[in-house]
């Protein structure tokens, strides 16, 4: 990774293979004239205007004429109004990967530099563009399935967590403040603080890391995803379920019981939530070694999923003892299935549906998100990434100290209450960048991929 | 015309000066000390007391090292108090009431017995230096003295201005002239200057006071110090002299009503003051019109000696006019009739801004050329003596003795003071807290002495009797923490435990433990025994902090050992705001942890910087 803003950088920035339009993005100094170069324009672009160009380069013989081989339009972002902080240009082709690769490569032979990945969201850090949480969130935002994905990763983009530690941040300075001003000024008959009054702030402080932190396990739901199992006997209609879920025939349906051997997996949006929705085989004693093994796998599944669905068959009696397996991490949701045909039982809390004419599925797939418990809030910080909740949980452990401390039992003077208070604080400064390393930078940087 | 030669001429006897001069002659150079007269080394020019909350931590550091700051109030204190008594050990600071005149004399006999020590008495004048080193000093009178490094500690000498209402005098203390060819000859090398205030209450006379009644009748509160002082010293013998006692009162409507009625006769609030003073020690003024919503503030009485005449009036720090004075006095309860011996002032005075030096406290400019104290933008008697012991020593280094002595912020409240001073630079006087310091529990009055003694030793500071009795203390350190393992006691509830896991409970106290005869086998030092006591007691009771606290440390040490070669190009790392640039040369931090301390300088900018740090090699181009 090169530290370095001097030079200009460029890439493709639109994902690649073919698409209506792809986007060459340069950011530096020369980036202007480079642009103006490629398109053989003699007056300078206007800021933040989109100009229709043509796209001509010299093939081979530099001294030669240049031929036009695309329409584009150009659009120029001066520093240090840009994404970069950098002047900035885009360029709008046609998507076709030859023309862009051409481009780029007529942008590298007049100076510019290929990006590293990352690079542009790092020279936004760099100039001070955004926080370092930020430019996490760009990451999550473009590696985002599903639009609740993508909305969590916005909202830390546009600074809702930033804003949330920053929040916590200052009441916490406060505190501080004043006991540092009781041990330093013992003598000046006054009385910054009292015990009490520290304990309830303390405690205001700690119910915002506790909802920070749950909500870190609803933001790592949505940005991970979650692993939801159908178990049941065999033919219930599981891979039927499957299928419909799914949305196209995945997995094999027959009406033959022990059809389904391994584990059938797709990765399915369901109300915004991204699932890895596994199939298994049914749950039967069985001889055969290859069922035998899929039999395990499911029970194996199902005890590490956020979710287990249970199908049953409506239509036949439902067994009294079912020895199915259920999530040792997440919750079991009731499913009977084949609805379509006369129910030979009911009971409450079961989902009924019918695979086969898709009626209760928009129930079911509600019935999952519910029991997800992943109804995100809007103007709620998540918190979605491993290292930020790390560092929220050492500040919420530090304050819990903190609060023990000034507890009446423990009898420990404000110095020590403070040192468990400044640990809380170095966690939270960690989160908005505010203490990294250039280690902490590369690791980050390197999740990017060329050109966001 | 040349008359003679030195290896260290350390200008200024004060609390700089003479831990500077004695520092540099305890490693075995030649030092010639020069001073207005031998009759105002180590003066207290302000409040007669050294220590308070951080400052008693200086101190105690000065002393492990082998300074004299420690030794010479334990033998002139008049009055001794442990601030913060009732908190934690790493909080607990030493003050005391110092004898003014016994304190200066016990400095210069201290100075006088050092036979490497000589008195050059005169005014001092230009600063003598060719291809960027040291070369000799020029007194005014015209006499000059070859050297090869110079300390300049010229507190608030340096164009001194004083100022009492509308009244304007050149001095740089009370009575005594300003420094102004040193100024210009230290302003021609090119340093960048900053100016600063500070000030002083009036004096009042001990015997126009009629204490006793005023204490009888309630208008006076007696203020006492402890009944078993704490010495400052790691060698000092248990303190048995009489205590004096000290007096408290409060201002009034009246003393508020005169302040408001003439603060335009007041230089700090008519815009004849242009120095920036010291928010944590407002004056009057600053009190009265700037916190208009405090009824009262604290005026502390205290005699500047066991028989001075002069009461000081702490608290009552001004520098309105001669006459507006003397009603404020008399406004006060109990002091209708005092007699004003001498009015409080302000007084101005130039400093340089303390970027322009190395951890070493050595001028970047000029090779052996060392500044302390006031003279770089600090406050305080203690901050003053810490940095004199640093610039000494390493004046001495430069002489050629000794290795020299870098202290580091983890290691002692000198080495924040140090940092902070020649990172952040100055914009107000300069004064240590408590809060300065990340790792504050590590950094206690009873382990002062293990964390430097060490390093004192290896800086060539610390004698042999000082060295044995360290050692002696270390032993035992160590031992006691054996035995607190080892013998079982009865706990509250009747178990039968260690001592140690007791020790742990929060209302267990070790010293009651040994008072109760339950630990014969813990060792105590005939001397100090409430230091053997509070670092056993320290490192058992609080572990769990002290433990994280080290390993903090050693995160923190992780940036610190990322150097940065001297003359490192900064201008050449692309990518780096022109500001930023700007402060890094202005600093040149020697390490990334140092860097990133600097006002200014983000952390991206650091994280730039830590790639190009040994990509970059000075004077070579990337």
């Amino acid at each position: 990774m090169r530290f370095s803003t001097e030079d200009t950088i460029v890439a493709i920035a639109t994902p690649p293979g073919r698409g209506g339009i792809g986007v060459v993005r340069l950011s530096g100094p020369d980036a202007h004239p480079l642009a103006c170069a490629l398109i053989g324009r003699e007056r300078p672009l206007a800021p933040r205007h989109a100009t229709f160009a043509t796209i001509r380069l010299k093939d081979g013989d530099p001294t030669g004429p240049a031929d036009a081989i695309d329409h584009a339009v150009v659009t120029l972002f001066p520093a240090p109004h840009s994404y970069t902080g950098d002047d900035v240009v885009e360029i709008s082709a046609h998507g076709s990967p030859v023309v862009l690769h051409a481009i780029v490569a007529a942008a590298m032979a007049a100076g510019a530099r290929h990006a590293e990945p990352g690079e542009f969201t790092l020279r936004a850090f760099l100039n001070g563009r955004i926080d370092l949480m930020q430019a996490e969130a760009v990451a999550d935002l473009i590696d985002a399935v599903t639009p609740l994905q993508a909305r969590a990763a916005f909202d830390q983009l546009d600074g809702t967590l930033t804003r949330a530690i920053a929040e916590i941040d200052a009441s916490l300075f406060d505190v501080v403040a004043r006991l540092e001003a009781s041990v330093d000024f013992p003598e000046e008959g006054y009385h910054f603080v009292d015990p009490g009054a520290v304990s309830g702030e303390l405690d205001g402080v700690l119910e915002k890391t506790e909802a920070l932190l749950r909500d870190a396990r609803r933001g790592r739901m949505v940005r991970d995803g979650l692993l939801v199992v159908i178990v049941g006997e065999p033919n219930v209609g599981k891979s039927s379920l499957f299928n419909a879920l799914v949305g196209s025939a995945r997995a094999i349906v027959t009406d033959v019981p022990g059809t389904t051997r391994d584990l059938v997996s797709e990765l399915v949006d369901l109300q915004g939530l991204r699932v890895t929705l596994v199939d298994t085989a049914g749950l039967r004693a069985v001889r055969d070694v290859v069922e035998a093994e899929g039999v395990a796998r499911a029970r194996q599944s199902a005890g590490v999923a956020d979710l287990v669905l249970r199908v049953e068959d409506l239509s036949q009696p439902r067994a009294d003892s079912m020895d199915l397996p259920s999530s040792s991490v997440g919750k079991v949701l009731c499913v009977a299935n084949k609805a379509d045909l006369p129910a030979a039982w009911r009971a409450p809390g079961v989902v009924e549906v019918s695979a086969a004419t898709g009626a209760g599925l928009d129930a079911l797939r509600n019935g999952i998100a519910a029991a997800l418990d992943a109804d995100l809030q809007r103007d709620r910080p998540s918190i979605t990434n491993v290292r930020h909740v790390a560092l929220v949980e050492r500040a919420h452990a530090a304050l819990l100290r903190a609060r023990t401390a000034v507890s009446a039992n423990a009898s420990l003077s404000e110095e020590f209450v403070l040192a468990d208070l400044a640990d809380a604080r170095a966690a939270l400064e960690e989160i908005s960048g505010r203490r990294t390393s250039d280690d902490l930078l590369t690791h980050i940087f390197a999740r990017f991929c060329v050109g966001k | 015309m040349s008359r003679g030669e030195f290896d260290v001429i350390v200008i200024g006897a004060g609390h700089a000066g003479c831990e500077a001069a004695y520092a540099a002659a305890r490693l075995g150079v030649r030092v010639g000390l020069c001073t207005l007269s031998t009759d105002t080394v180590a003066q207290m020019p302000c409040n007669p007391a050294v220590g308070g909350t951080a400052k008693g931590h200086l101190v105690r550091e000065i002393d492990a090292l082998g300074g004299l700051m420690g030794r010479a109030i334990d033998a002139t204190g008049i009055q001794f108090k442990l601030l913060n008594r009732s908190r934690g050990p790493a909080v607990w600071s030493p003050r005391a009431q110092a004898d003014k005149r016994a304190y200066g004399r016990w400095m210069r006999d201290a100075l006088d017995r050092e036979p490497n020590v000589e008195w050059l008495i005169g005014k001092a004048g230009r600063i003598l230096a060719a291809n960027g080193r040291i070369t000799g000093l020029a007194l005014e009178d015209g006499d000059s003295y070859a050297c090869r490094s110079i300390v300049v500690t010229t507190g608030t000498f340096l164009n001194g201005l004083i100022h009492i209402g509308l009244e304007q005098l050149p001095a740089g203390r009370h009575g005594e002239p300003p420094s102004r060819d040193l100024a210009e000859s230290l302003k021609a090398i090119g340093f960048e200057w900053g100016r600063l205030k500070t000030g002083t209450p009036p004096r009042l006379a001990r015997e126009s006071i009629d204490f006793a009644r005023h204490v009888a009748e309630g208008r006076f509160q007696l203020e006492r110090g402890d009944a078993t002082p704490v010495p400052f010293s790691f060698l000092s013998n248990p303190i048995e002299r009489e205590q004096i006692d000290c007096w408290l009162i409060h201002t009034n409507d009246r003393v508020r009503d005169i302040v408001r009625a003439n603060v335009d006769r007041s230089p700090l609030f008519n815009g004849q003051i242009s120095g920036i003073g010291p928010r944590y020690c407002p004056s009057l003024e600053d009190k009265i019109i700037r916190f208009p919503d405090r009824e009262r503030h604290q005026i502390f009485l205290e005699p500047e000696g066991v028989s001075a005449r002069e009461i000081y009036v702490n608290g009552f720090s001004m520098s309105l006019p001669r006459d507006v004075q003397t009603d404020l006095v008399h406004a006060l309860p109990g002091l209708e009739d005092a007699v004003l011996l001498r009015p409080g002032y302000a007084v101005e005075y130039d400093f340089v801004q303390p970027t322009e030096l190395t951890r070493r406290l050595e001028t970047k400019r000029v090779a052996g050329l060392f500044l302390a104290g006031q003279i770089n933008g600090t406050s305080g008697y203690e901050e003053a003596a810490a940095q004199g012991l640093i610039a000494g020593v390493n004046a001495a280094h430069r002489a050629g003795a000794g290795p020299g002595l870098e202290l580091g912020r983890d290691e002692a409240y000198i080495g924040i003071l140090v940092d902070d001073l020649i990172t952040k630079g100055c914009l107000e006087p300069y004064r240590m807290f408590t809060s300065r310091a990340e790792h504050r529990l590590l950094l206690r009055i009873d382990n002062a002495d293990m964390r430097l003694t060490p390093r004192g030793r290896a800086a060539g500071l610390v004698d042999d009797q000082r060295w044995e009795g360290f050692e002696a203390r270390h032993a035992r350190f160590a031992r006691n923490l054996v035995v607190l393992d080892e013998t079982i006691v009865k706990s509250p509830a009747g178990d039968s435990i260690p001592a140690s896991h007791l020790l742990r409970q929060p209302e267990t106290r070790l010293a009651d433990l040994i008072a109760a005869g339950q630990l014969p086998q813990f060792a105590l030092d005939r001397l100090q025994p409430s230091l053997d006591v509070a670092s056993a007691e320290t490192a058992v009771k609080y572990a769990g902090y002290l433990k994280r606290q080290e390993s903090e440390i050693e995160r923190a040490r992780r940036d610190e050992r990322r150097r940065i070669p001297r003359d490192f190009p900064f201008e050449r790392v692309p990518g780096l705001s022109r500001e930023v640039v700007h402060r890094l040369r202005q600093v040149q931090p020697d390490t990334l942890g140092q860097a990133l301390r600097i006002p200014g300088v983000t952390p991206a900018a650091v994280a730039v910087l830590g790639a190009y740090v040994g990509r970059l090699a000075p004077g070579v181009r990337a």
